[in-house]
């Protein structure tokens, strides 16, 4: 059992970790920021319900959701000639037996079930950037206070420097990710991982994973 | 005070609590109780006063007049009273004031007679 979801019990774990750690080394920031602007230094528990915390987490989730809805997406109409990620032609349904109901079944179910992946994660997209906007408020807000300035509303947080430093300085690390896969991918090799080309295959070969 | 003011928020609970704090410290103030008055400014407002705050506190001249406006968010509210502008921090002991007598500075911080 362990065995055979041996992938996603590793991310599973280490996103629990990362998560946990990010939270302690958070409140030991917002700690010395708190007390550094004459505030009061805040519990564990009264940081990660804040949304200082919230605001942070979420800003990732939503890039990381973006980088991947754009991989899957963009990746239907744009081809990298030797990239194992690119497609070489039109792929197509490919009902076979023992396909999933919904991708046998024709009308709406199968037409949502054919792009149930760009769906699911370009809705975790939206809501984790909405919740980032939200959260970016009031963690923007209560800093406005502090330093003895106005709050502002959401409209105006959604076209403040504030959020689109935070939604660019993630969106841009995630876009030169991905390039540097597409590219290092046609000719580079790792052995073994199916997100490479075979070792012994042609640089110019486009769509083939090991 | 009986009314409902606008509040703004993603802890609209507390307004109620900043409202009553700041209340009890202009009621202080007018009625000419330096030390009440000192003993709800957080540490570091009551030190950016001169010694002695029960005295310097009441020479600054703060009007307060009702409460129009309340916004919390966190450990930090802005009141807007008909004759100041009063920001609050809330610490282990409940919301204190950080800054009173505050005049807008535009984009720049609000400038406070008393703040820290």
């Amino acid at each position: 059992m362990i065995r055979r979801n041996g992938l996603s019990l590793f991310f599973m774990v280490a996103f629990a970790l990362a998560l946990a750690g990010q939270s302690f080394a958070g409140l030991g920031a917002y700690n010395d920021d708190q007390l550094g602007s004459g505030g009061t230094p805040v519990s564990w528990g009264a940081y990660v319900t804040s949304a200082d915390f919230a605001v942070d987490v979420a800003e990732n989730w939503q890039s990381e959701y973006l980088q991947f809805l754009l991989y899957i997406v963009v990746t239907v109409w744009l081809i990298q000639r030797g990239s194992p990620e690119s497609k070489t032609g039109d792929i197509g349904d490919k009902v076979r037996p023992g396909s999933p109901q919904w991708a046998r079944v024709g009308g709406l179910r199968t037409m949502l079930f054919a792009n149930s992946l760009g769906l699911v994660m370009g809705a975790a997209f939206v809501l984790s950037w909405y919740a980032q906007s939200v959260a970016g408020t009031a963690a923007y807000n209560r800093e406005q206070l502090s330093r003895l300035q106005d709050p502002v509303t959401w409209p105006e947080y959604v076209t403040s420097p504030d959020f689109w430093d935070r939604t660019l300085q993630n969106w841009q690390s995630e876009f030169l990710a991905v390039l540097s896969m597409v590219a290092l991918s046609i000719y580079l090799r790792q052995r073994e991982s199916p997100e490479s080309k075979p070792v012994g295959a042609p640089h110019e070969e486009t769509g083939t994973e090991a | 005070m009986g009314m409902v003011l606008p509040v703004s928020a993603c802890a609209a609970g507390a307004g109620p609590a900043v409202e009553q704090a700041t209340g009890r410290f202009y009621a202080a103030v007018a009625a000419g109780q330096g030390a009440a008055a000192c003993a709800l400014l957080t540490d570091a407002a009551a030190r950016s006063l001169p010694e002695p705050c029960a005295t310097s506190i009441l020479d600054v001249g703060l009007r307060g007049g009702p409460a129009e406006e309340v916004a919390v968010w966190g450990s930090e509210a802005q009141v807007r009273l008909r004759g100041d502008t009063v920001f609050l921090h809330r610490g282990a002991d409940g919301w204190r004031v950080r800054g009173a007598g505050c005049r807008p500075g535009g984009e720049r911080p609000y400038d406070c007679e008393v703040s820290g």
